[in-house]
């Protein structure tokens, strides 16, 4: 049985020559707020990530990229590009395919390399979603997803792309 | 720890009467042979402006994955003049169960003509909602699978619109989404209509922002957030779609106008 | 033999369309407000009813009625202080921020909203229906022990039928002075001098019994009122929107605002240094 997931949302955006990502800070057992600062986006070089669904796996998944971004980091002698990481994230959770983590994550950065924007989001055994646009996750991806597509537009600006619709 | 919680009442809050206690998960859910309802998809939204009132319904009806036809009105004329329902001024939007909206229609529908031929004037728009969520709390123990929305002219000339829960709960509102949708049009109303999360530019930073006040738009721009948040959420549901049906009620009058969605 | 010819012998189309007394009910319009309900062709209605409209047992009903609260009410010195939240949930679905739970029965008595939002706004209407004759019947106003009495009998009708409603009926009359009852929906009514009704109740009950004593001023009692259902709104998911304030006196109740809360809250943590538990830091 899939437990219930401690309340949480996350959206990934590409504007134009950036890319934004949010979260709510919110930690809730169904209706009862336990905390009010509870951050589920990581930041691991270039590569910012985020985690919603039942909140031990957030801690648990967030350590163990960190670990793995780090060892990446002494391997290679260099930061990991967001493309890598969207790999590196797919296969981590595909190894978990039958008893999976409870989290949907989102990944923003921008390529050093290409300088180019890069987004995506995976479902919880890590199938990747390549979108262009946006991606969302967590309990209000219904309403994420509603407001996004009726006010994204290509090339938005920083302040339009964070504050806004932020 | 979650699980302290999970399936049991928010703590404290007002049970309900029913003669068992709840059960807690649905482990071994009891079944019931008779099940009335068919959830027909669509979604119909409704925005209140200074002097006119626009409803607006998709025209898809589906059950399950299947769609039964891509033209079927979820907007209905309420009073009027014979079954054209000629000279009305209140619009009904209903979306659930279609059968179930149709046959509130035509109770509302009987209950304005009937009080025009014994009162000898139209039904106003808040004596009218009021009705409404009487008749739909006559059915409070069998309910009418729908969400209603009501929109018209108050008294006063201004643009009227009272939204519904299946059972009767009413209240005026300034806009709503309902039905399949709702989740996906909703926040994006609040942003566009009510300005939620929207903040005077340069009137500070962090907690020194003022928040914009919202006031009632044009009709032109009302039209573009109907087709903006239709054709979005036509992009992420899959019960929404075909064709975009419109009402605009004005003081002189109901406009009506139709506009193709994608039908994929 | 004769029964089952009976039974099928009936013209074809004798059961068509409305009957007579279908058709006298709609032309003579019923009353508005009436107490006769439809009910599904099933043996237990109620149980039918709480497989398609309970949500705390049946997470996937079909059909979601709005509820989720925070309400409180409390007598003082100076009256009765009713306060509540606006937020109305449908599941995890805010379905509207705006709902106005006080109900103005008339104008000295108040009806607060808990439960079903249906159930509440449809019954505390009829209840003031019946106070309005109640007047017109014996030419004084209804105490509101006799109010909050006609509403617990009648719910206690409903018993089992699944009415969901938490409600208080706050008034001040000159017979009994500032008086206070609580009403459910199993039939429970109790007089009493605080009450929080509602998903937020414990964490409103927190901060009001912390701060509360008859003797409060008016000024104190107002904003005991405002910070209790700040609190819950805070912590209580299903609480949130607006708080609604009202003060019951002699002469009638007087409204206090319909005021967002989340100016409120960050007036009160930056301003008086409360609610430390959240950060004000943007980074």
């Amino acid at each position: 049985m899939i437990p219930p997931p401690d309340g949480g949302a996350c959206v990934a955006m590409v504007g134009k020559d950036c890319v934004a990502i949010a979260c709510d800070l919110r930690l809730g057992m169904q209706a009862l707020t336990v905390s009010n600062n509870f951050p589920k986006i990581f930041s691991y070089g270039d590569v910012h990530l985020g985690l919603t669904g039942l909140a031990t796996d957030v801690s648990t998944v967030s350590d163990l990229f960190r670990y793995k971004v780090n060892m990446y980091r002494l391997r290679e002698e260099r930061n990991i590009s967001p493309q890598t990481m969207a790999n590196l994230v797919s296969s981590s959770l595909y190894e978990r395919r039958f008893g999976p983590y409870f989290v949907s994550p989102v990944i923003a950065g921008i390529n050093q390399t290409s300088g180019k924007p890069f987004i995506c989001g995976f479902d919880s055994i890590g199938c990747i979603d390549f979108a262009k646009d946006f991606i969302v996750s967590g309990t209000a991806s219904d309403q994420l997803f509603g407001t996004c597509e009726g006010l994204w537009e290509p090339d938005l600006v920083s302040c339009a792309c964070s504050g806004d619709m932020g | 720890m979650a699980a302290l919680f999970s399936g049991a009442p928010p703590q404290g809050g007002p049970g309900y009467s029913f003669k068992q206690t709840p059960t807690m998960a649905p482990s071994g859910e009891r079944q019931h042979g008779f099940y009335p309802y068919t959830d027909n998809g669509g979604s119909t939204l409704g925005i209140s402006g200074a002097d006119f009132t626009i409803m607006a319904g998709d025209t898809r009806s589906t059950s399950g994955y299947n769609i039964n036809t891509r033209y079927a009105p979820k907007l209905f004329k309420i009073g009027g003049e014979g079954p054209d329902n000629k000279g009305a001024r209140i619009v009904l939007s209903v979306v659930g169960f279609a059968a179930d909206g149709d046959a509130l229609k035509e109770r509302l529908d009987t209950i304005v003509k009937m009080y025009k031929y014994q009162h000898g004037k139209p039904m106003s728009v808040s004596a009218c909602a009021q009705r409404l969520s009487h008749v739909l709390y006559n059915k409070r123990f069998f309910p009418y699978y729908v969400h209603a929305i009501l929109g018209g002219i108050d008294e006063d000339g201004k643009g009227a619109l009272y939204s519904y829960d299946p059972v009767g709960s009413y209240e005026r509102e300034q806009c709503r989404a309902a039905g399949a949708a709702a989740s996906l049009i909703m926040p994006f109303l609040d942003n566009q209509v009510n300005f939620k999360n929207q903040y005077e530019p340069g009137s500070g930073t962090g907690h020194d922002l003022q928040a914009k006040v919202a006031q009632p738009l044009p009709r032109d721009t009302v039209e573009s957030i109907v087709r903006d948040a239709f054709t979005s959420a036509v992009e992420r549901h899959i019960e929404v779609g075909d064709g975009l049906q419109m009402m605009i009620i004005t003081p002189n009058g109901v406009e009506e106008t139709f506009t193709p969605l994608k039908r994929d | 033999m004769d029964s089952l010819v009976a039974q099928y012998s009936r013209p074809m189309h004798a059961e068509e369309g409305q009957t007579y007394e279908d058709q006298q009910e709609l032309s003579q319009m019923t009353p508005e407000l009436s107490l006769k309900f439809a009910l599904p062709p099933v043996a237990s209605s109620a149980s039918w009813l709480r497989a398609m409209t309970d949500d705390y047992s049946n997470p996937n009903c079909p059909i979601k009625i709005a509820h989720g609260t925070t309400t409180l009410a409390f007598r003082f010195k100076g009256g009765i202080i009713v306060a509540t939240d606006s937020r109305a949930t449908a599941g995890n679905w805010i379905a509207s921020q705006t709902v106005k739970k006080v109900i103005e029965i008339n104008n000295c008595l108040l009806g607060t909203m808990a439960g079903g939002a249906a159930d509440c706004q449809y019954w505390l209407a009829f209840l003031g229906m019946q106070c309005r004759l109640h007047e017109l019947r014996h030419k004084r106003r209804i105490s509101v022990a006799a109010a909050s009495k006609i509403l617990a009998n009648l719910v206690y009708s409903y018993k089992g039928m699944g009415l969901s409603m938490g409600t208080m009926c706050a008034g001040v009359t000159p017979q009994e002075g500032p008086a206070l009852y609580y009403i459910d929906s199993d039939g429970t009514r109790l007089a009493g001098n605080l009450f929080c009704v509602g998903s937020g109740q414990t964490f409103a009950y927190g901060v009001l019994d912390a701060s509360y004593k008859y003797d409060l001023s008016d000024e104190e009692a107002l904003e005991l009122g405002r910070r209790s259902i700040l609190a819950a709104t805070h912590r209580d998911a299903y609480s949130g929107g607006f708080i609604n304030l009202y003060h019951v006196k002699e002469d009638g109740w007087v409204k206090h605002g319909f005021s967002d809360t989340n100016p409120i809250f960050w007036k009160t943590k930056l301003e008086k240094g409360e609610f430390s538990n959240v950060t004000a830091d943007l980074v």
